[in-house]
């Protein structure tokens, strides 16, 4: 799966219009020493096979190319970047499943004005963009109130937390309003089956239903909606990081992007799909976990 | 009960809705409070002298430079940073008058001859002496094609650069040229370590090197997409510029609001603009900053970037040229931080031969808009139905705002008008290469001459010059001659006529004068604020306020 996955982000340069050096040198006049340079970079004149394995290997001990624009080693300016955005997206996840969940578990149980509040809620934080959620959230809390700071990923653990939560809240609250109406009718769709009704009709108390027959039964569309989410959390974390001046992977990406600096594009496409990968079998485990019916491999 | 619960429910959803339609750009709120000036704004070049040392100010550059190598230390950020860590033979100060820094006399014994004394004691900061061999290795980088230095027009005609002797470099040129000793007070002439350039090889000017100079303050690290520090100098030659700042942190914040907020806040203490960003107002307002209007070089102007098409007909450049209403421009687009242009230097260049400039300044048109005028010139040339595209920059409230301007102009006047949005990350790459200018009839930008002499602006207009988008050559031989006459008055005179006719041509057009936006938290002060500050140590004053 990883080895197909790189081998279509290897290929992709290939793909382009024009071939790969008239993609690499795309708006920029081209000197012959800057052409030679790049072609000796990317290996253009061996053949696809073992660019690509000299690629790989070059992957695999650590080497990611050099950036054009940045001249620098591409692992130097993905490392910076790295724990910001790991921190980041997993703090958005943390809080994406305990508000989304949360407040989906009580607006199924409570109904009444609770379920409509959530509703409500949840609309109007899925229309919401996420910058003008963020810009909404420094000008009341960090230029208002001055609780949190305004800006940058901040140092030390404590401090790190601090500048991260107000983004961390711009960049969740979209997906828990999701994963909130998801998690709630998952669980009104459970609370109506017969073995329910039974439960119910034969005393076991509220808390014992919930947790053991309807929450259990409607993890499977929750922990697949969080699964698709947090995949998704590094490129919409892109407009949280340019509100909140965090340098982190999603704007590196952008960047790179627009300035054809195809090493860098190429490692931090690759670092997505492994981390993509990663959460979807995590995910396939967890059912497994949830549901004994469904077994690895098996035909569910 | 139930009817009160739900008409507050739709109220919420309501007002969120209209939050979560405010999807688009940060809006500029119209200047209420800034009285409208309509004629020229006082413009200082420096600020209230700071009152003693301070331990650490953090400044914001409106990008990350891309190096701090001073070959190609050519735009903002870059000189930002660097003017207060590489300084050269000569110094531009804020007033704009050059005076000796690491050349402690220049002579020019013949035509085609400089000679440069070399400062005594002066040292790099790893404590080796600045030599003659390091000025010779670092004026070559300059001239060198393989270094590819942004500053190479200035070394166009330098044959030879020598050292006399152990404290003389004398250089050598094809013919006079009238820019070349100006230009040695730019990153032009900016003197680096030799040792310490070769040794560090593509590297140097990175973040993982840096550069090894002779300033004020000194090159401590660079967390690539975080922060840039320099600390003092304590062992700098020049006593009357040693930095009062202990530390100086540079922030790379791009995002306009977000800046905004952050100088707001106080988390920064100061940054230049040099486009008046969306929340200026905010800033002008501020109870805990100040904001200063700096004497500058800059200009706003619509940059012709093709040979053909209906944009590099003179008459319709002009047509566009008077449909424009420049005041309009200056009140709203900049917010009365601008003043209207009628050439592209203005005034502040005039530092030799003023009453020859001014005359033929004062002699130029107005500019003001004039709408059945602009028509008639369209007709003349033809009419068009073909359609011109203006290129602008993404991610600046100026640039979209000037561009919906000339697209009305364009519809008003009939001449279809598409404006191309270039996202700022490939903005730059329209001045350096052609490919990235195909499709484009003109472009607008922010540009300034290095030094204050006219000719810096005029001289670009050579027949296949590097800056000269659209091939205008009507100046060519006029532009050379001027750049041959060493003495100021003479070459005033030849300088004052290139004005007047590239004004009447305008290949580019002249919109708005740009004074610098200097913003400082008022717990510091001394910063300067002349657009000298992309050359002159601007921080070695900046320090504790009151």
């Amino acid at each position: 799966m990883l080895v197909v996955a790189s081998l279509l982000v290897y290929g992709s340069l290939y793909l382009t219009p024009g071939g790969p050096l008239s993609f690499l040198v795309g708006n920029r006049s081209a000197s012959p020493e800057v052409i030679a340079s790049i072609t000796a970079q990317y290996h253009l004149d061996d053949p696809f096979v073992v660019r690509y394995f000299a690629w790989m290997s070059d992957v695999l001990h650590g080497d990611l190319g050099r950036s054009l624009v940045y001249r620098e080693a591409v692992t130097d300016l993905i490392a910076s970047r790295l724990l910001t955005t790991f921190l980041l997206v997993s703090y958005a996840t943390a809080l994406i499943i305990v508000v989304g969940v949360g407040a989906g578990v009580v607006s199924a149980i409570r109904g009444g004005w609770a379920g409509r509040l959530v509703s409500t809620g949840s609309i109007l934080f899925l229309a919401t963009p996420a910058f003008v959620l963020g810009v909404v959230l420094i000008l009341v809390f960090a230029n208002g109130l001055g609780w949190f700071p305004v800006f940058g990923p901040g140092e030390g653990v404590i401090g790190r937390l601090w500048h991260l939560t107000l983004p961390a809240i711009a960049l969740a609250m979209a997906s828990a309003a999701y994963l909130a109406r998801i998690t709630r009718s998952a669980m009104v769709g459970e609370l109506g089956r017969e073995h329910v009704e039974t439960a119910v009709s034969r005393g076991i108390s509220q808390r014992s239903i919930i947790r053991r027959h309807v929450l259990r039964n409607a993890s499977i569309p929750i922990v697949t909606v969080i699964g698709l989410t947090i995949g998704g959390l590094v490129a919409a974390s892109v407009v949280v990081e340019n509100v909140f001046a965090l340098d982190g992977l999603g704007s590196l990406l952008v960047r790179a992007i627009l300035q054809r600096d195809f090493a860098v594009v190429q490692a931090v496409v690759l670092l997505l799909v492994i981390v993509f990968v990663v959460v979807n079998l995590i995910v396939d485990l967890l059912y497994t976990v949830l549901d004994p019916r469904i077994s690895l491999g098996g035909d569910s | 009960m139930t009817l009160h619960r739900n008409a507050l429910i739709v109220g919420a959803v309501a007002l969120s809705a209209a939050l979560a339609a405010c999807g688009g750009s940060g809006s500029s709120t119209p200047s209420s409070s800034a009285t409208s000036t309509g004629g020229s704004v006082e413009f200082v070049s420096t600020t209230p002298a700071a009152t003693g040392d301070i331990e650490a100010v953090s400044w914001n550059l409106p990008y990350e430079p891309t190096s701090i190598d001073p070959a190609y230390s050519f735009n903002y950020a870059e000189n930002t940073v660097d003017a207060n860590l590489c300084e050269s033979l000569l110094r531009l100060n804020p007033d704009f008058s050059i005076t000796p820094a690491l050349a402690e006399s220049f002579s020019h014994p013949t035509p085609t001859t400089w000679v440069y004394k070399l400062r005594q004691g002066v040292t790099f900061w790893d404590g080796s002496p600045m030599t003659a061999a390091d000025v010779v290795f670092s004026l070559k980088r300059g001239a060198d094609p393989d270094v590819g230095s942004y500053f190479g027009t200035y070394f166009a005609n330098v044959k030879d650069i020598v050292a006399t002797d152990s404290s003389t470099v004398t250089v050598t040129l094809n013919g006079p040229d009238a820019l070349f000793n100006q230009a040695m007070s730019t990153a032009a002439g900016a003197i680096v370590q030799e040792a310490y350039t070769n040794s560090a090889g593509k590297d140097f000017g990175s973040p993982s090197k840096g550069v090894m100079c002779t300033g004020p303050f000194k090159f401590d690290s660079w967390k690539s997409g975080d922060r840039l520090v320099v600390t003092r100098n304590s062992a700098y030659w020049d006593a009357a510029l040693r930095a009062k700042a202990a530390t100086l942190t540079f922030r790379f914040i791009s995002d306009e609001t977000t800046a905004v907020n952050a100088l707001r806040s106080g988390e920064i203490d100061g940054e230049f603009f040099y486009l008046p960003p969306a929340g200026i107002n905010e800033l002008k307002n501020s109870d805990t900053g100040t904001l200063y209007l700096g004497k500058s070089l800059v200009f706003w102007a619509l940059v012709g970037a093709s040979e053909t098409g209906p944009y590099a007909d003179p008459k319709v450049r002009e047509g566009f040229s008077l449909a424009i209403d420049r005041p309009a421009v200056a009140k709203v687009v900049f917010q009365d931080t601008a003043s209207p242009a009628k050439s592209l230097t203005d005034p502040a260049y005039f530092s030799y031969g003023a009453e020859v400039f001014q005359k033929a300044y004062d002699a130029l048109p107005a500019n003001n808009a004039n709408f059945e005028e602009a028509k008639k010139l369209i007709a003349e040339a033809g009419g068009t139905s073909a359609g011109i595209t203006i290129g602008v920059q993404g991610s600046s409230a100026v640039h979209e705002q000037t561009g919906s301007l000339l697209k009305a102009a364009g519809d008003a006047l009939g001449v279809p008008v598409t404006i191309k949005t270039i996202p700022v990350d490939q903005y730059g790459a329209v001045y350096s290469d052609p490919k990235a200018r195909e499709g484009l009839d003109a472009f607008l930008t922010t540009w300034y001459g290095n030094v204050p002499d006219p000719l810096d602006v005029y001289g670009l207009f050579t027949k296949g010059g590097f800056n000269n988008f659209n091939n205008y050559t009507a100046v060519d031989s006029a532009v050379a001659e001027a750049r041959a006459i060493d003495d100021p008055a003479a070459r005033a005179a030849k300088v004052a006529d290139i004005m007047t006719q590239v004004t009447r041509d305008s290949p580019w057009t002249p919109l708005e004068v740009l004074p610098v936006l200097a913003y400082m938290n008022n717990k510091v002060t001394g910063a300067t604020v002349s657009s000298a500050y992309l050359y002159y140590p601007w921080a070695a004053g900046l320090g504790k306020a009151g």
